[in-house]
């Protein structure tokens, strides 16, 4: 794929590869866009290559969540050395209310039931609701198997019913 | 697909519908990871790496000078010390044991006076 090919899919993908981003980063929009804009220069640098082997997409999630990851790790270790709080994701940042989207309670939000779910079965269903993927190629994307993509879709529907207090079973 | 599940479903739309105010441009982003890179994160992390590669530097300095002064600093100070229960090995007598005994003498006989002669 040369460069002007690589840069349409890379528009084309823009902004849902920046909703994954944020989901990525507990909803931090600043962080998103860093972590997108490094994800972009590893592509354009040949770090990260698509080989095919799944839709381009999907390949370039998993590489948002990598570098995100990575930049989590980094942000942890700064504040670890730095002795700085208010990095990274904290637990109030993680369940920072998102106005558009909260309807009737700020407690009960998506955004805050998200950020209480365990990573994995946060990013299952992100992905799954959000960006209309197939289980399996979420899996693909967390680097699971799709049998634990299956049970972290499964327990993550349930857990995000009882938090957005509905009693009944999704 | 039950009501509960499309529910669910409904409210990621209008998540996904509210982050697409947010996203910034395609080519801000693009232009932004193609510019050279003199930005923040060079910046947070020099300073991080100085810092580190300074004490690696102090900490190697310091252990090689302490290392290179201390046996001249302690070799004298143990040839001189002695031990304080040093004392207790100076025993009554022990002048005796450090000296050749003379062939014939006695050693009492500077303790005890010769007897008298008692014309026999």
């Amino acid at each position: 794929m040369d460069d002007v090919e690589l840069r349409r899919q890379l528009e084309r993908a823009h902004a849902d590869c920046f909703g994954w981003a944020m989901a990525c980063c507990g909803r931090h929009r600043d962080d998103a866009e860093e972590v997108l804009q490094t994800v972009y220069l590893t592509v354009l640098d040949g770090r990260a290559r698509y080989d095919g082997r799944s839709s381009f997409r999907t390949w370039l999630f998993g590489v948002i969540r990598r570098t995100a990851a990575s930049e989590r790790r980094k942000t942890w270790l700064r504040g670890l050395l730095l002795k700085r709080k208010g990095n990274g994701l904290e637990p109030e940042a993680l369940a920072a209310p998102d106005a558009e989207v909260e309807r009737d309670s700020r407690r009960f939000s998506l955004g805050n039931a998200l950020a209480q779910l365990a990573p994995r079965q946060h990013e299952v269903l992100q992905l799954v609701f959000y960006h209309d993927l197939t289980v399996e190629e979420a899996a693909t994307v967390m680097g699971v198997s799709v049998g634990s993509a299956r049970t972290h879709y499964a327990r993550g529907k349930a857990r995000l019913a009882v938090l957005l207090g509905d009693s009944r079973e999704l | 697909m039950d009501e509960n599940e499309n529910e669910l479903r409904r409210r990621f739309v209008q998540l996904r519908e509210a982050d697409s105010d947010r996203v910034p441009g395609f080519t801000q982003t693009f232009g932004r990871a193609r510019a050279p890179k003199s930005g923040r994160a060079t910046l947070r992390v020099r300073p991080l790496a100085l810092g580190a590669a300074a004490a690696i530097a102090i900490a190697a300095i310091w252990l090689a000078q302490t290392r290179s002064s201390s046996p001249s600093a302690a070799t004298p100070a143990i040839a001189t010390w002695r031990a304080p229960t040093d004392v207790l090995l100076q025993t009554p007598g022990s002048e005796l044991l450090s000296e050749m005994p003379a062939l014939g003498t006695s050693i009492l006989d500077e303790i005890i006076p010769a007897p008298l002669n008692r014309g026999t």
